[in-house]
């Protein structure tokens, strides 16, 4: 053997475990602490891919205990579709490097190590095995594995082997589920608490997850618990099945191309643009290879360097329709909303999904989720939590884009305290970030922070700005019903007590308020109140109109609720009628000189939280504190609209009763109310 | 000419009647069916002028009225009241308090608790203003520390048992001198004789006992007066009763600052806070001595760069109506031109003596034409 190939040969034998050994920081392995981060990582995103893909409800239990010298016991448990056990050693076993190279769609593990890594690890720090225990519903018995990796020749090697009955997985796995993935290893790494840890880590992940249940339990040495958290889920609707789709040309790279080139069935570079790209018609392909100067029978194999360059840069040249966009799957801006009211109290919610678009023949879209008031510390920075493709992103927050986007707004015209404008913003309130793309780009291989993309930007500031108005909203309500507050006590408490005291030391009579409240306040107010009726599930809103000027005044009061399917209003003794879609009126008698007139409703199958916040519009002369004027030609509009949708609706109402034989049935069903929530979301922002 | 201010202490009926027109212009609105008010001069230097009769600043004809129609205001009416109240009973039962006292018995007054004691402090000033009385009418004994005074002066101060004792404030007190009571009216101290020639008042601790150990009272023949920053109200009533009793010059010695500028305008011109009894607490023919922004260059003196805050109050001070002479409009400007500020102390740089042998020596030949020693 001459030396070269000597080397060769040896390199390769190493070639594995040396990998690991060196990328160790991109693999997210390079300390102790990140290290169980990672593991939990990598093992609760297949769960949930896996779980996704079999159209399963995921609950999924994280337990870590403490050993003694600094090492960690992990058992990850999920009730997902489970592994066959001919499959396990390849998916343990094996690095999956490069294999899902032509499928472009939206998927959470992107690392590209995966699980393997996590066995790799464990067996390199510790010389543990894996053990797997996996149950698939097919078979009456679940099997159990240990592993270990032969780096040499990148493959699992399985021992212990063995099938255990029914009764005993569903001891060991905790659930009454018949089929899932127990994953126990052990591994040299340290557990720690804080905005770097395992517990935030699946609290992000909750949040953009709003239809998983994780549970978390970390068990010290003398089995004591250090952490624990348990999110259940908010939502039964399971993510939209991400479609997978042929690259576009606008994002091709050299390198790809040639590879692309090299590996297709297709004879000549016409049916290869054709069929392996998304957009490429007969017409379009002919377009691009005249540009390139190619001819169309020429074998794909035989382009060369010059070849692929002309190739690209006709890419570039001929006009190409945008590839399609429901290849992403965005969470949906209800269920962010739930997600971060599963995860963070707080006083009130607002999220955007903006619709899909396209960067460099990428599809990708951008979601803001923003939370404010409530129990969030209103000293400190405002808290960032970013996502890609639902993943979390917990390092490098700095140099991300996602935070540099939130860092360019001027966050202080709508109320959060920023230094100069500029910069994460400071305030009781948390920001989420979420790009979904079926490529997203990363400033380094660790993929913690998104790169730089004019695009990207652009989308992810108007999000922002739309959250930030629904703020200012927000904080413009609240200093409304704070100011008429101060006027209410003015008049009821301190008012009174001026003219008792004042009397009492004069030894005069005590003089008659009315004429002097009137002339303070001269204004007519309106206080609202929706509370949540623990008792009944009811959320019950109360509407006091207060007139405190000279002469009577009568209203039209209207309210805003969240009306969609399964929700109605009820204990509405007043009466009223529908305006439209969303907005009930009440038409008030004459409210006299310092009189008050209360409408009180309830709302039924809403969930606690779903709504805590009522506008009140008016129709009525002059103003009304607290409450908005209606415009009259936007409702004008949101009736016109409504009127389309209403066809809609009827034939969706039918079509449930058909269905209702087939299995996704309840799935279907709630794609429909979460659609409507969107229609009732967007006719929110038009006031 | 100087216009002798006599003691303005009311009598109890007085003061009672006035805390009662108070109530009574809240009463009478609302009776009227308006909401209650009181009506306060605005207390800013927007609207001080000199009063050419009394050769001090008082408020001008700005008022600002404070009505039931904001809670902030209505607050301050109600809160008005219970201090009225509470006054009324003092009166009655000879009893007095300290501001900081009747802060914390707010607490038991509901709606109208005091939220800080600034705020305690302001509303007793406002009631000296628009009822015409002094706080010791109403029973109200300030927090504030009072000055400190050494030469050759006797008082004779009414002790706690009612005698009147006889004070030198030379020969009878120990190194931190005579300390001024808070109450300097006649009824409490009497100024007996003195002799001395000029009266100096001292801004900080430091230089006053750097002037008490050089013994520059007995060198230059003057009492020394310790004013402790911003001098209280018996501090400067103290001045101006030696000024006018005895006749006898006061000069002011404070650091180089916008602050010390502002000690002087409230001694010689009288205070924005005080504008309505300055005639009764200023000295209008007291003398800036030093340090003047001039002597950080002419003595080279060790200075600080001025803060940002600094150059405020020196712009402030430019709009005030009391800095409008040409002496401080120059004294401001070289200030800022120099951008530099300078401590009594800095005069140490030539030696523990150099204040009292040299520079103020050469101060007060040619401030007042004194010659020392």
């Amino acid at each position: 053997m001459d030396k070269a190939q000597r080397i060769a040969s040896k390199q390769k034998q190493i070639s594995i475990s040396e990998f690991f050994e060196k990328n160790k920081h991109f693999l997210g392995f390079d300390t102790h602490q990140r290290a169980i981060i990672t593991a939990v990582k990598e093992a609760v995103d297949n769960s949930l891919d896996a779980c996704e893909e079999g159209r399963i409800l995921p609950e999924i239990h994280v337990e870590i205990k403490r050993l003694e010298g600094d090492r960690l016991e992990l058992i990850t448990q999920d009730n997902g579709p489970g592994i066959p056990r001919e499959s396990i050693a390849n998916v343990f076993g094996k690095f999956l490097l490069g294999s899902r190279f032509h499928a472009i769609r939206q998927t959470r593990g992107q690392q590209g190590i995966g699980i393997t890594g996590v066995v790799m690890y464990a067996q390199l720090t510790t010389g543990s095995t894996t053990t797997v225990m996996s149950k698939i519903e097919t078979e009456s018995t679940a099997v159990r594995v240990d592993l270990a990796l032969d780096t040499k020749n990148n493959r699992a090697l399985k021992s212990n082997e063995d099938r255990i009955p029914l009764e005993e997985w569903f001891e060991e796995s905790g659930m009454q589920s018949a089929h899932g993935l127990r994953i126990r290893t052990v591994m040299a790494a340290k557990y720690q608490r804080g905005r770097q840890s395992v517990h935030q880590y699946l609290r992000m992940t909750s949040i953009v997850n709003p239809h998983a249940t994780i549970r978390l339990k970390v068990i010290g040495k003398q089995g004591e618990i250090i952490d624990e958290g348990e999110w259940i889920r908010t939502t039964k609707k399971l993510p939209r099945p991400v479609v997978e789709i042929r690259p576009h040309p606008h994002g091709m790279q050299f390198g790809t191309l040639q590879r692309m080139l090299k590996n297709t069935k297709e004879r000549n570079v016409k049916s290869f643009l054709r069929k392996e790209f998304e957009k490429v018609s007969p017409l379009v392909a002919k377009k691009i290879l005249e540009h390139a100067e190619i001819d169309e029978k020429k074998r794909p194999s035989g382009l060369n360097v010059e070849g692929i360059q002309n190739l690209l840069s006709a890419f570039m040249s001929v006009k190409i329709q945008a590839p399609p966009t429901d290849c992403l799957s965005p969470i949906e801006d209800l269920l962010i909303k739930k997600g971060l009211e599963k995860a963070i109290d707080s006083r009130y919610a607002a999220t955007v999904t903006r619709t899909p678009t396209v960067s460099q023949g990428n599809p990708f879209q951008v979601e803001v989720g923003l939370v404010f008031g409530g129990d969030l510390p209103s000293d400190g920075a405002v808290e960032v939590l970013r996502f890609a493709n639902r993943v979390p992103l917990m390092y490098q927050q700095g140099g991300c884009l996602l935070t540099k986007g939130i860092e360019s707004i001027d966050w202080r015209r709508y109320g959060l305290e920023q230094t100069g404008g500029k910069g994460v913003p400071k305030g009781p309130a948390a920001i989420l970030v979420h790009l979904a793309s079926t490529n997203v780009q990363f400033t380094s291989e660790a993929k913690e922070a998104v790169s730089e993309n004019e695009e990207v930007l652009e989308e992810l500031r108007r999000a922002l700005f739309e959250v930030g108005r629904g703020l200012q909203g927000h904080r413009k309500r609240i200093g409304q019903r704070e100011k008429s507050r101060e006027k209410f006590d003015l008049i009821n408490k301190i008012l009174p007590e001026i003219a008792i005291k004042s009397s009492s030391m004069l030894g005069r009579p005590e003089p008659d308020l009315s004429p002097i409240i009137t002339k303070i306040m001269n204004a007519v107010f309106c206080e609202e109140d929706v509370i949540w009726d623990t008792k009944k599930k009811l959320a019950r809103c109360s509407i006091k109109v207060y007139n405190y000027t000279a002469r009577a005044r009568a209203y039209t009061i209207i309210v805003k609720w969240p009306e969609r399917d399964g929700v109605r209003l009820i204990e509405n003794e007043r009466g009223g009628r529908k305006e439209t879609r969303g907005l009930w009126a009440w038409r008030l008698d004459a409210i006299n000189p310092g009189s008050m007139t209360e409408i009180s409703f309830a709302v039924e199958g809403l969930a606690h939280g779903d709504w805590k916040e009522a506008e009140v519009f008016f129709r009525g002369n002059g103003e009304i504190i607290g409450s908005e004027k209606i415009d009259e030609s936007l409702l004008e509009e949101i009736r016109k609209q409504e009127g389309l949708k209403g066809v809609v609706e009827e034939f969706v109402e039918v079509a449930p009763v058909q269905r209702q034989v087939i299995e996704v049935a309840s799935e279907r069903d709630s794609f429909n109310e979460a659609d409507e929530k969107k229609e009732w979301k967007s006719g929110n922002t038009l006031f | 000419m100087v216009v002798v201010v006599q003691d303005r202490t009311r009598s109890k009926e007085e003061t009672v009647n006035a805390l009662h027109a108070v109530a009574a212009e809240m009463h009478d609105r609302m009776m009227r069916g308006e909401p209650p008010r009181m009506t306060l001069p605005v207390r800013s230097k927007k609207n001080i002028a000199f009063d050419e009769k009394l050769s001090v600043y008082k408020y001008g004809s700005k008022k600002t009225i404070r009505d039931a129609t904001s809670l902030g205001s209505a607050h301050q009416l109600l809160r008005a009241l219970h201090v009225t109240e509470f006054m009324e009973d003092m009166i009655e039962s000879k009893k007095s308090s300290t501001l900081r006292e009747m802060y914390y018995i707010s607490e038991g007054w509901g709606y109208g608790k005091f939220s800080s004691q600034n705020e305690s402090n302001n509303l007793a000033e406002d009631l000296e203003i628009v009822t015409g009385c002094l706080r010791e009418d109403f029973k109200l004994r300030p927090e504030e520390d009072g000055a400190r005074i050494i030469g050759n002066l006797t008082f004779q101060e009414k002790n706690r048992r009612g005698e009147w004792m006889r004070i030198n404030c030379r020969d009878d007190v120990g190194d931190s001198g005579y300390g001024v009571p808070y109450n300097v009216e006649s009824e409490k101290l009497q100024l007996i004789e003195h002799d001395i020639d000029f009266m100096m008042a001292i801004e900080t601790g430091g230089m006053f006992d750097r002037l008490v150990e050089n013994g520059f009272d007995e060198l230059a023949r003057c009492g020394l007066i310790h004013l402790k920053g911003q001098p209280a109200r018996s501090t400067r009533r103290v001045m101006k009763r030696i000024n006018e009793e005895w006749g006898i010059p006061i000069v002011v010695f404070t650091d180089a600052d916008p602050w010390s500028f502002r000690i002087f305008a409230s001694i010689a011109y009288g205070a924005i806070k005080t504008a309505h009894i300055s005639e009764y607490l200023a000295t209008p023919s007291a003398i800036y001595l030093g340090i003047e922004s001039g002597d950080i260059e002419a003595y080279d003196l060790p200075s600080d760069e001025l803060t940002p805050r600094d150059i405020e109050a020196l712009k402030a001070e430019k709009s005030d109506p009391r800095f409008q002479s040409q002496e401080w409009i120059d004294q401001i400007d070289l200030m800022l031109d120099l951008g530099k500020k300078a401590e009594q102390q800095s005069l140490a740089k030539y030696g523990l003596d150099f204040v009292t042998d040299t520079y103020l020596p050469e101060k007060l030949q040619q401030k007042l034409g004194l010659v020392i020693g």
